[in-house]
């Protein structure tokens, strides 16, 4: 593959960032790294750069895959969470930022509770700052990872029908994954309950399926995402069993459409969006997804590193 | 001080006065006010005034001075030397202190630090004690002291029966009422305006309805106790502004003022993420922001007032979501006003002049300046053409949150008088 490809933005804030090119870069760059791993070897892409994991907001497998990505490429990988930091003595996030660039950090994977904060940290270092999910904002590295999975699965992203389904509203998973999927040329529409997706603004220019049953009747994909359950105890929702019964995708369902492929960030919430049942199922990829998050968080980590 | 504007632009609405004269100011004096050439001291310090306007001193009926409670943002001194340099000889400052306004003691307190300035202070107290919306203040005491409104500025008074008794309270002595407008179950954890771009970028919103609600009860209820004196502050919608029109057009007595920043700065400005944008009400559309040029120039909006909210920059220089609202605005509302609104030939300069003096004095019930000679000077000067760059290092706020850092402006205060006192702006 041509090494000199390089990505039009020197960071990854959100999908919007990266154009047409820019994706296919990182894909073939993925695809490198899944073809060539091998258990045991590392690449030397990163070899003396730090990156920091500067995770503010509890993460399970978005930290550990892009810590094992940047292992993998022989960087010096520091980690840093929140509840065990200085923040909570009260230091600024921007002091933070630059008390750890002070000590020769060049590289932040960044996740935050607040919509906002990657671009913040940005426009103030001098290093790379890769968003791991921001606040309700965005989570490119997941969108990049999603439509690697379908890239991988159909052979093209160009002219799929992809229904993303549940908490639209809240979701940095699904703001991401409708910029990257247009992008992409997918033809991208919506499903969820009306306090979680507002119809009265067209905010993302997409159309909206009213239930679940057209939805997989229509799509190609459904991206099903995780409901908080907060979103009860607010008020929002009246009840999780109505939101399963309206919403939540059941085995029988799944079942209708042979060639239905379905994905999920994680985690799941079995019984609420999902049925258990449908796990097991090859043509439910979220385990696929996972193993795609390091190659894709790999290739990412290469290209943006590549300067440095 | 002995200073003389030759061949200067003098306007006031209500002296029908908007000719070009020869002012000299002298010991806090006018000591000529004429188009003669008077015969000036051998030390008088004579000024080309052919493209300044002098007009009454500008005031501004809404500004946080932080103190007492908060001096590390603003004290009153600072506040007052940011109004001068702005060109104010007067502000209304809001009760949201720590305590609150709420007791003649504390009105007692900032007239007692608020004297010997070039600007004056005059208070506004809240309605409910420590503005918490559940039973009204002493506000007969309270005026007696000299408060000239009522507000709990920084929140609204949400619970109708109390407004009610405010107003019915209020009534026998015609106090004004005044309110921030918000309906607070609506705007919880808010960062920006509610929009296709707050969906976008992730960021609770503030629907325009919010303040539409508590308006158009307070115009109910302020009809409904017998046509009360009523003023809306910071109003930022065109569904208010439409409510504003309707009502008056009733014949009731209600008043509203917008701040600068709500007639030239857009939501889109959100995007950045940068919290110089981030205020309460927030920036909000295109539309909204054409409803309020039209209601400043058909006579609908009564007055400019800044809204001047000091913030350190440790605690404005964070996450978002998490930097407290407000930006200031005293340094910055004649050249920002004068560019948006007379140099885009939305409002002639004669409603601009309206909006800063004659109509905010109306408004709280004060007594009107004039310009002539033998009358103590109360001016504001400012140059209507000077093209400048917006510095905030230059200001004299404490504080820096300005969103019009580097801005190129036209029109800039220049000199202001007020109490024997003069100050040359500089910016």
């Amino acid at each position: 593959m041509n090494e000199l490809k390089k990505l039009s933005v020197p960071y990854l804030l959100e999908s919007a960032d990266l154009n047409r090119d820019d994706i296919k870069i990182v894909f073939d760059k993925a695809d490198f790294f899944m073809q060539n791993y091998k258990r045991g070897e590392k690449f030397s892409d990163l070899k003396g750069i730090t990156v920091a994991m500067a995770f503010f907001e509890p993460s399970t497998r978005t930290k550990l895959s892009f810590d094992i990505a940047a292992k993998r490429l022989s960087a010096d990988s520091i980690s840093f969470a929140s509840s065990t930091s200085s923040i909570t003595k009260g230091e600024s996030l921007i002091d933070t930022l630059h008390t750890i660039e002070a000590m020769g950090v060049e590289m932040y994977v960044v996740r935050h509770k607040n919509s906002g904060v990657p671009k913040f940290l940005q426009e103030n270092t001098k290093g790379v700052i890769l968003n791991a999910g921001d606040g309700k904002h965005a989570h490119p590295t997941q969108a990049l990872l999603d439509s690697f999975t379908l890239y991988k699965h159909f052979g093209a992203v160009k002219g799929l029908k992809v229904c993303i389904v549940g908490d639209i509203m809240h979701s940095r998973v699904a703001r991401s994954n409708i910029d990257m999927l247009k992008t992409l040329e997918a033809d991208v529409k919506l499903c969820g309950p009306g306090t979680l997706l507002p119809r009265n603004i067209n905010v993302w220019d997409c159309d909206i399926i009213e239930n679940i049953n057209d939805a997989i009747e229509w799509a190609d994909v459904i991206l099903v995402l995780r409901l908080q359950r907060e979103r009860m105890e607010s008020g929002i929702l009246p009840s999780i069993e109505e939101f399963n019964r309206f919403y939540g995708v059941s085995l029988e369902q799944f079942s209708k459409k042979q060639d239905l492929v379905l994905m999920h960030p994680g985690p799941v919430n079995y019984g609420i969006e999902l049925d258990y049942r449908i796990a097991p199922n090859k043509n439910c990829l979220i385990q696929t997804q996972v193993t795609h998050g390091v190659f894709i968080r790999m290739a990412l980590l290469s290209l943006l590193g590549s300067d440095l | 001080m002995n200073i003389y504007f030759q061949n200067i632009r003098a306007i006031n609405s209500i002296q029908n006065l908007d000719t070009h004269l020869n002012i000299w100011v002298k010991d806090g004096i006018i000591a000529h006010c004429s188009k003669d050439t008077p015969t000036l001291d051998i030390d008088t310090r004579i000024i080309d005034a052919s493209s300044m306007i002098a007009s009454p001193g500008f005031i501004d009926l809404h500004v946080h001075l932080r103190e007492p409670g908060a001096d590390n943002k603003e004290t009153i001194q600072s506040g007052l030397d940011a109004a001068s340099n702005g060109g104010f000889t007067s502000v209304v400052c809001m009760p949201n202190t720590s305590p609150d306004i709420d007791d003649v003691t504390v009105v007692e307190y900032i007239n007692s630090k608020a004297k010997g300035f070039l600007t004056d202070v005059l208070i506004s107290a809240a309605i409910t004690k420590q503005r918490t919306g559940k039973s009204i203040t002493n506000m007969l005491s309270l005026n007696e002291a000299g408060v000239v409104m009522f507000t709990d500025d920084g929140v609204a008074v949400s619970n109708s029966e109390v407004m009610k008794l405010a107003f019915d309270y209020a009534a026998p002595q015609d106090l004004l009422l005044a309110q921030h407008c918000e309906d607070h179950s609506l705007t919880k954890g808010f960062t920006m305006n509610e929009s296709a771009l707050s969906y976008k970028l992730g960021l609770k919103g503030y629907p325009t309805i919010a303040e539409e609600i508590i308006l158009s009860r307070d115009i109910m209820l302020a009809e409904y106790c017998g046509n009360r004196r009523y003023h809306a502050q910071h109003i930022s919608t065109k569904g208010a502004v439409d409510l504003i029109r309707s009502a008056k057009a009733k014949g009731l007595r209600v008043s509203c003022e917008v701040t600068p920043h709500h007639f030239s700065l857009s939501e889109e400005l959100l995007a950045s993420y940068d919290s110089c944008y981030k205020m309460n009400p927030p920036l909000r559309r295109d539309q909204d922001i054409e409803a309020i040029i039209e209601g400043l120039a058909d006579g609908t909006i009564d007055c400019i007032a800044t809204d001047h909210a000091p913030h350190s920059l440790h605690e404005k220089f964070v996450e978002l979501e998490n930097a407290p609202n407000g930006i200031i605005g005293l340094e910055t509302a004649i050249g920002v006003s004068l560019t948006h609104l007379v140099h885009s030939g939305k409002i002639s300069i004669n409603k601009f002049i309206d909006l800063f003096t004659v109509n905010p004095r109306n408004i709280i019930g004060k007594e009107q300046v004039l310009i002539d000679s033998g009358l103590n000077a109360n001016l504001t000067i400012f140059d209507l053409n000077e093209e400048w760059t917006v510095d905030k290092t230059k200001m004299k706020s404490k504080s820096t949150n300005t969103p019009y850092h580097n801005h190129k402006l036209i029109g800039k205060q220049k000199f202001v008088f007020n109490n024997n006192q003069m100050i040359e702006c500089s910016l």
